[in-house]
């Protein structure tokens, strides 16, 4: 909101500067969001000067003048060069001479201009700091040579751009900014003096034909209303004090009536509406909801279709206003009104609040009847107004006058004591100075007396004005005190730092172990956002799933939808990066996203990561391409996220992430898999993403990836103490082995056969430490769709040396048994 | 025999010394020492020799076998040298680099919200952490924001459909809508309800609000709240923990101040500035940095806590805005496009 420092001295006479007074703004709890000056600043060695002879400069493209200039007494006469086209003998104009220092930091010297030694400049209106006009600034009335010019020109005005927070509608206003200042400056607050109070002159005949009846139907939505009738104005444009108030916070001028209307708002905060007269149909009003089908075309041009719920203002037959918000076109003052009813009213904020979100019609008025308007203030802004109607417009205020409703009752008195104050703020401010606050926000001290409190301070029963609606308990009143003391001077304290309650969550234990072992294992952390586009989400699961995730109202098309993975966003990064030519392999991120299960979503925490080909990466050691980053490397670093919430992955079976109906269309069939299962908590899926997608996306080069999601809820921050199992010091007895099996046959399979098979053969004599796979092949000597798959297996006796023969006995057991029970053939 | 003992040695000398390889030394070993060697074959002899000169060849003897096992030891020594020195390639250039990509890096906003955690930790505040799909209650209600409030508009706020279910996110209300909640204060209220005071948490984490995404503005972004919640807290209090938050990530020269505000959820409500004397390109005395507060007492009653009894202050900041201060960062969206020129530049 624009606030005129010109207008607030009405109030209170403000002597700070601008800096301290938009200081007091900003401590007071308002943010001073501007400063404007209007009117020229202060200016030094600028004086009153009159052009007493002007020779044009031969031989110039353009006209430039040679001038000698009488500055008075002081300064005698100068010459000075000068462009203006208006630098006529015996005019007088503002002179800067050598040293003034002109807005834009423009410095003022003596020099050689156009060959002409120049002792100055003459000024037009903009080098002064004034609004732009054509040519010098000419003086009128003669103003004495030499003076300042400041002395001269009308003094300037400042305007402040004022945040109200919107627990404050009372500072909506001159007054209310005026209030604020005079308490921190402690200064008197003059409040304007009011000529009309209610009463009719003698004599006055009531005028019931120009409006004879008001009714409020909607008295919930309506609880005063009151309208004066105002007879014989005459209307046209507003003086100029007016005009230039209005014009300085922003305001076009419209016409002395409405000016007024504008005027008093600004300075009350009480929005107020005219109407003419003549125009308000079967010469009444009526405070009703609209009816369905009706059209009321607003000042501002457009026609607003009106519903049921919204209040407006009737004559007998059609809306005329949208109460509290935009008066229509078909009642308002214009240049051949003659009589006028002036509506001063309290309209409950919800009511105002909900139509004008309806209509999507916001307007000075609705603003501050959304935010709360004094209940106590129509009546005095009426009587405000119709002093300055008459005072610019004329006319005479005739009956009969309408109040229709009860003045809303107010009364709010709140106790409070010095000792809690100082409690709550934890520093003491004395109890004078804690009762002048009040006073100075102009609540009534209805009684003090002292309490049976440790410090004994008093308390008081304060009785709280009608505009501050926001003041209800006695720690609002905290915040009074403090605000008047200066939030600056709260003394410095030391932290106190009592032992910890409690743990981080695990979650953030989570996120912090998987974060470090990837930025430790050279990946780079990234942060995509959440939300993703539709497109997107088809990509990784189903058209239901994705139905699921989709926001009610999303703002952009491309950010549709909650993210059931990390991936997406990772692989926009590698994108990025590679468009852009910046090489890039390792990248993870860590964060929410959101899952299906058993028909409802899930929030759970996920940590995700890619391993891309090295595009466009050239060293100059080279290594094999792609030799280290494969399916495996990514398997390695998804068993250590899962390890990371607490899950053995090399327990898990492992199902294929892609391919026979599964949703995660990302990933590339036959070379991806997946693990766990969200309806048991958690859920991992690695390997090669879909080249196919990754083609689409205009990715360059085989990508592989892992993500692992687990629920928040799942991870447990106790760690579960480990214990020591025993082992065995004697050496070891190893055996090989080879299967030739089924292609489709998987390692885990027969590794696990193996181990089962052995485990009965060595019994209880000794033990199987360990089977391991270290061959894979397929080709000569294997048949077509068969693979070799070769395993260690490692005994051990806890407390002697294996002997060859009761080793190769179990051997031979394993491969009998596998002979007799698999189709599996042993390769020799 | 003597003689023969001499020849014997000065053969070993020449021999031994031109020895390169370890084959060769075993066979050179075997010539000598083995039990087909020269200088067994020389021990043998020594019946043959009468039995008074036997003592002073013997001793002679001994002395050609210590002097041959000594010289077989110093080619051993050159043979292994030569062994190792064969495994090494030519000598490595130090200046070249390593042919990866480098180290990897942490994400700014992660090394700014650890480190603002590590200094919280020291004064007690532990990490909080909540969803961020959020029903009306936790975001709004609990915060004493009223059901008209501007902040609960679809025009502000991000929204699920009606019909959205969320198995692990409860409403306190079943009629109540899930939103992306609009800031982290949802953590306190879940905190509160949960536990019983003391509390003392910090809560970082992502935030939602509907905005057009600019230089200043994201979709989403972050914020990082202290509750702290404990008898007899005060406004001074709140001053303490800010002046020593900021001294401690700045220097202990920087200073905070308080400006009055307006939060639905505080009471009274500041808003915090910074002296940016030691910020990368701020030109201003001071920026704003933040909103804090007095919890207000119907907080406290809607979650169950007598306000007579417990008091308790919160803060909350954005941690884009914190990031963008302390590194000079103009762009809010390079935090979200992971250029890694701008990811490597904050390890």
């Amino acid at each position: 909101m624009k606030i005129s420092l010109n207008w607030l001295k009405d109030y209170v006479a403000l002597t700070a500067s601008n800096d301290e007074i938009s200081r007091a703004i900003t401590f007071l709890g308002f943010e001073v969001e501007g400063i404007a000056n209007t009117g020229a600043p202060k200016l030094d060695n600028v004086v009153v000067g009159e052009i007493l002879t002007r020779e044009k400069i031969p031989n110039l493209k353009k006209e430039i003048s040679l001038c000698t200039v009488d500055v008075g007494p002081a300064g005698g006469v100068k010459t000075i060069v000068c462009g203006a086209h208006n630098c006529d003998p015996g005019r007088r104009v503002p002179v800067a001479l050598p040293g003034a220092v002109l807005p834009g930091d423009f410095k003022i010297t003596q020099s050689k201009k156009y060959g002409h030694e120049s002792q100055g400049m003459l000024c037009g209106p903009d080098e002064i700091g004034l609004p732009a006009g054509h040519g010098l600034l000419i003086l009128e009335g003669s103003p004495a040579l030499g003076t300042p010019i400041n002395e001269v020109l009308p003094a300037g005005d400042t305007v402040f751009d004022i945040e109200i927070t919107p627990n404050r509608p009372d500072a909506l206003s001159h007054l209310g900014i005026a209030r604020e200042l005079a308490a921190w400056f402690k200064l008197p607050l003059t409040y304007p003096k009011q000529k009309f109070t209610g009463a009719l002159a003698d004599g006055v005949t009531p005028r019931p034909d120009l409006l004879k009846a008001v009714r409020v139907e909607s008295p919930e939505d309506c609880p005063l209303y009151t309208a004066h009738i105002i007879s014989g104005v005459k209307i046209g444009p507003s003086p100029a004090w007016l005009q230039a108030r209005l014009s300085a916070v922003g305001l076009r001028p419209i016409n002395n009536v409405v000016d007024v209307g504008n005027y008093v708002m600004l300075e009350t905060g009480q929005p107020l509406h005219a109407f003419d007269a003549r125009k308000l149909g079967g010469a009444e009003i009526v405070v009703r909801r609209a009816v369905i089908g009706e059209k009321l075309t607003t000042l501002d041009g457009k026609e607003r279709v009106l519903t049921p719920q919204m209040l407006v203002i009737a004559d007998a037959a059609k809306p005329v206003v949208i109460a509290g918000i935009m008066g229509g076109e078909n009642s308002g003052v214009s240049a051949d009104t003659t009589d006028l009813v002036l509506e001063c009213a309290y309209f409950k904020r919800q009511s105002v609040r909900a139509t004008s979100k309806r209509l999507g019609l916001a307007s000075d008025s609705s603003y501050r009847y959304e935010r709360g308007v004094d209940v106590h203030s129509s009546l005095e802004a009426a009587h405000r107004a119709i002093d300055l109607i008459i005072a610019t417009a004329g006319g005479h205020v005739t009956g009969p006058v309408y109040r229709v409703g009860s003045d809303v009752p107010w009364q709010r008195e709140i106790v409070v004591t010095h000792d809690y104050i100082t409690d709550k703020l934890g520093f003491n401010i004395p109890a004078e100075e804690m009762r002048a606050a009040f006073e100075a926000l102009e609540f009534t001290i209805n009684r003090e007396e002292p309490t049976e409190h440790p410090r004994r301070g008093p308390a008081w029963t304060l009785g709280i004005p009608s505009w501050r609606d926001d003041l209800d308990r006695p720690i609002d009143l905290v915040e009074e005190v403090l605000r008047l003391y200066g939030t600056e001077k709260i003394p410095a304290a030391v932290v106190s730092s009592p032992g910890l309650v409690t743990d981080d969550d695990p979650i953030v234990l989570f996120n912090r172990r998987v974060t470090d072992y990837l930025v430790g294992h050279d990946f780079h952390e990234c942060v995509n956002y959440t939300l993703r586009p539709a497109k997107e989400i088809a990509t990784w699961v189903s058209a239901t799933a994705a139905q699921e995730l989709a926001l009610a109202n999303p703002f952009v098309e491309d950010q549709s939808h909650l993210r059931p993975t990390l991936i997406g966003g990772l692989l926009d990064a590698l994108k990025l990066n590679q468009s852009r030519g910046v090489a890039v392999t390792r990248l993870c991120e860590t964060g929410r996203v959101f899952m299906e299960r058993h028909g409802q979503n899930v929030e759970c925490a996920a940590v995700a990561f890619l391993l891309a080909e090295p595009i466009g990466v050239r060293t100059w050691l080279k290594t094999e391409p792609s030799s280290t980053e494969d399916f495996y490397t990514a398997k390695h670093h998804v068993a250590a996220l899962a390890a990371a919430a607490g899950i053995d992955f090399a327990r898990q079976p492992l199902t294929p992430a892609a391919g026979n109906g599964h949703p995660a269309f990302g990933w590339q069939e036959g070379h991806s898999a997946a693990a766990g299962n969200i309806d048991h908590g958690w859920t991992a899926r690695f390997g090669l993403l879909n080249l196919a997608m990754l083609k689409s996306l205009g990715l360059e080069g085989k990508v592989y990836a892992g993500i692992f999601v687990i629920l928040p809820e799942k991870i447990t921050g106790e760690n579960t103490r480990r214990r020591y199992a025993d082992f065995s010091l004697q050496p070891a007895a190893l055996r090989d082995l080879a299967l030739v099996v089924d292609a489709a046959t998987s390692s885990a399979e027969v590794q696990k056969t193996l181990e089962k098979l052995a485990r009965a053969a060595t019994g209880t004599a000794f033990a199987l430490e360990s089977v391991s796979p270290f061959d894979v092949y397929t080709g000569p000597g294997v048949p077509e769709g068969k693979k070799s798959l070769a395993y260690s297996l490692v005994f051990r006796a806890p407390d002697r040396t294996l002997t060859d023969d009761e080793v190769n006995a179990v051997f031979q057991k394993v491969q009998d048994e596998i002979a007799s029970t698999t189709s599996w053939q042993i390769r020799k | 025999m003597q003689d023969q003992l001499s020849a014997l040695v000065a053969q070993a000398q020449t021999e031994l010394a031109a020895l390169k390889a370890r084959p060769e030394f075993e066979a050179a070993k075997a010539r000598y020492v083995g039990p087909n060697g020269a200088l067994t074959a020389l021990m043998k002899q020594m019946g043959t020799v009468p039995k008074e000169e036997r003592p002073a060849l013997g001793k002679l003897i001994n002395e050609t076998k210590t002097r041959v096992q000594a010289l077989l030891d110093d080619a051993l020594v050159g043979i292994e040298s030569a062994e190792l020195q064969a495994k090494l390639g030519p000598a490595v250039d130090a200046t070249l680099p390593p042919p990866d990509l480098g180290p990897g890096t942490y994400h700014p906003l992660t090394l700014v919200r650890e480190e603002m955690c590590r200094i919280l930790r020291k004064v007690g505040f532990t990490v909080a952490d909540g969803p961020e799909v959020e029903t009306e209650y936790y975001c709004f209600d609990a915060l004493n924001t009223p059901a008209d409030h501007p902040a609960r508009d679809a025009q502000d706020t991000f929204y699920l459909p009606e019909a959205a279910k969320f198995a692990n996110i409860s409403k306190k209300n079943p009629g109540e809508k899930y939103l992306l909640r609009t800031h982290t204060s949802s953590v306190q209220v879940r905190t509160m309800l949960k536990g019983k005071p003391p509390i003392r948490i910090v809560s970082p984490g992502r935030v939602y609000r509907r905005d057009t995404t600019d230089a200043t503005h994201s979709a989403n972004f972050h914020q990082l709240e202290c509750l702290y919640v404990d008898k007899n807290v005060t406004v001074r209090d709140l001053k303490a923990l800010l002046d020593y938050i900021f001294a401690s990530l700045l220097g202990k020269d920087t200073k905070t101040r308080f400006r009055p505000h307006y939060f639905g959820y505080t009471e009274p409500s500041f808003e915090v500035d910074l002296s940016a004397s030691h910020l990368p390109k701020v030109k201003k005395p001071w920026i704003e940095i933040g909103g804090c507060g007095m919890v207000d007492p119907t907080v406290f009653a809607d979650v169950g806590y007598d306000p007579e009894v417990w008091s308790g202050y919160a803060f909350g900041m954005g941690l884009e805005r914190l990031a963008m201060l302390l590194y000079g960062i103009d762009d809010i969206r390079y935090f979200y496009q992971n250029d890694l020129r701008f990811l490597k530049q904050f390890a």
